[in-house]
């Protein structure tokens, strides 16, 4: 893993946390910590209760859960879109929720973040779009240049660097969000429902992708609601329902009886319909309170 | 955010929304073609101000009867005075006949009028700098002497004068101030339509980690470029308006106060550039501060 800084990084003081070459101390912690966080949007009714998770380094993490339960809830305080109302957030040990303003940029170059409707530019090009978070480092032109080819490169996009996003399709367009998530080596990826406006086959594609980037050792929290793609790979499931997290360690089988909604049932025609034997699905099974 | 970077991608935004920024520069142009015609205008009237103080005079009118001895008397001793530059002894008829040469040529009337209508008097030509109070002190010491019947300082013209320019001067700071808040307000309009058009490229660079300055940099620079843009050009129709009438000015301001007619110095002129283009900083600044928050 490599931590990117830029010239305010590599002064004393209050980023230095960020910083590449942490403490021996620092590398052993979790990646992230999440003590006892509470988020409320209605008084009286939070989106997340009392919410205890650790995530280690080197982790490939499905949260999952029924639309609205918080999922996306659970990312955005990762990367201070929301801020914790109760509890706290260790991000390499730092404690995120306490970040002032000026700090919140410096957390959100150590982290790579994927969402479902890709927030790319669509007028610029694939190029500029993965360069623009190098250059945020103010990287030499040089390197930036380097880097986005091979960003490119790992996400299949090799030679589309002066193509107009807005005309590549949706999957290309996703793999460019990747690219740029990826292409400052972030400690952690943060995936929000990035499958969700891609078809079944494209879908598993992308997650192939985050996988690969997984293998590389970066830790990645892959938020969707797509049961296809968790009876597709037996990772560690985070379950958000009514504001409560269950951790499945050991993928669906953890979570063993746990309804789903039939929403969230897997697609006709998608490669759900392909699931390994030894992965049940849930829907199938009685509905039981987590 | 590296200042080549904050250019590349200002100067990327100009050419998309080329329209946008014409409109804007044209409306600023018009505004600074305002305030730089009334500096002009301003500045001309200092210089016949200059110009009228530098040529200050007081006219001592003489008794009728006054003897010549009292009138030598009195005239060695203005000379005597260094604020005094010169002193010229106009008889009664030579008054007339001044008067009547720079009068309407209505002949017979005015002819008619006697010598002894107009009293004689000294021309006193004071130095240049002196000032109205000093000015004033010579005149009241003056009118003492046995031979002085009433002295003129033209101090009132003077305070005239002054009143005009000082309302001249108040108007150019009024409009002055009118210009910057036209600025600020076109120049803040264009910004926040650009930014809405780019609200999503704000988001993505936010949420890549980028601070407020690395997104604000390109809009400051946009900002730069409008003022700095509008005001060169009023610059220069100003100039162009100016040579292109500046003969007929100087007959009119010549005949009328003795003065050529002059343009903006280099140095307002750069003043000028200066305040268009820290207003279009300004006025972008502040247009984004509400766009920061991601």
């Amino acid at each position: 893993m490599r931590f990117f800084s830029n010239d305010d990084d590599r002064k004393p003081g209050k980023f230095a946390f960020f910083r590449a070459g942490l403490s021996p101390s620092a590398a052993q912690k979790p990646i992230l910590v999440f003590e006892d966080v509470f988020k409320f949007f209605q008084r009286d009714q939070p989106t997340l209760r009392g919410v205890n998770l650790t995530i280690e380094r080197g982790e490939f993490v499905f949260v999952t859960g029924p639309s609205g339960s918080g999922k996306s809830t659970l990312l955005q305080l990762i990367y201070r879109k929301q801020t914790v109302d109760e509890g706290r957030i260790l991000f390499c040990g730092k404690d995120v929720a306490r970040l002032t303003p000026d700090s919140i940029p410096h957390l959100r170059r150590n982290l790579g973040i994927v969402f479902q409707d890709f927030k790319v530019v669509p007028h610029w090009t694939v190029f500029e779009n993965v360069a623009v978070a190098l250059e945020i480092l103010a990287m030499p032109r040089r390197l930036v240049r380097s880097r986005v080819a091979e960003a490119l490169e790992r996400v299949g996009l090799e030679g589309r660097g002066e193509h107009v996003t807005g005309t590549l399709s949706g999957g290309e367009q996703q793999r460019v969000a990747v690219a740029r998530a990826i292409v400052t080596e972030p400690a952690l990826l943060l995936a929000d429902e990035p499958t969700g406006n891609l078809d079944p086959h494209l879908a598993l594609d992308i997650l192939t992708l985050f996988e690969e980037i997984h293998e590389t050792g970066t830790t990645v929290l892959f938020a969707t609601h797509d049961h296809t793609l968790l009876e597709q790979r037996p990772h560690r499931i985070v379950y958000i329902d009514g504001g409560r997290v269950r951790d499945a360690r050991a993928g669906l089988r953890d979570l063993g009886g746990t309804q789903l909604p039939a929403a969230e049932a897997p697609r006709a025609g998608s490669r759900s319909e392909e699931r390994p034997s030894n992965v049940v699905h849930l829907a199938s099974r009685p509905a039981r309170a987590l | 955010m590296k200042l080549s970077t904050a250019i590349a991608r200002a100067a990327r935004s100009m050419r998309e929304e080329a329209r946008l920024h014409l409109v804007a520069i044209s409306s600023l142009t018009i505004a600074f073609l305002g305030l730089g015609l009334t500096l002009l205008v301003s500045v001309n009237l200092d210089r016949i101000a200059d110009a009228w103080a530098d040529s200050a005079r007081i006219s001592v009118f003489l008794r009728d009867g006054a003897s010549r001895t009292d009138v030598e008397q009195l005239r060695m001793a203005l000379e005597g005075l260094p604020e005094v530059a010169s002193v010229e002894h106009v008889s009664a008829s030579a008054a007339r006949e001044a008067f009547l040469a720079a009068g309407p040529s209505e002949g017979d009337a005015l002819a008619s009028i006697p010598a002894d209508a107009f009293p004689a008097s000294l021309e006193i030509a004071l130095a240049p700098g002196v000032t109205s109070e000093r000015s004033a002190a010579i005149g009241a010491r003056v009118a003492e002497f046995a031979a002085v019947d009433e002295v003129e300082t033209y101090q009132s013209w003077f305070a005239e004068l002054d009143l005009v320019l000082g309302a001249g001067r108040g108007f150019v700071l009024v409009l002055g101030l009118l210009v910057l808040l036209a600025v600020f307000f076109v120049v803040g309009n264009t910004i926040r339509l650009a930014v809405a058009g780019r609200r999503q490229e704000i988001e993505v660079m936010k949420l890549c980690g980028a601070d407020d300055g690395f997104v604000r940099g390109p809009f400051l620079v946009e900002g730069a470029v409008q003022g700095f843009a509008a005001a060169f050009l009023a610059v220069l129709l100003l100039t162009a308006g100016f040579v292109a009438i500046r003969a007929e000015l100087d007959g009119t301001l010549g005949a009328l106060a003795g003065i050529r007619t002059a343009f903006l110095s280099p140095p307002l002129s750069l003043a000028l550039l200066a305040a268009g283009t820290l207003a279009g900083v300004a006025g972008s600044a502040l247009s984004l501060r509400r766009y920061l928050v991601v």
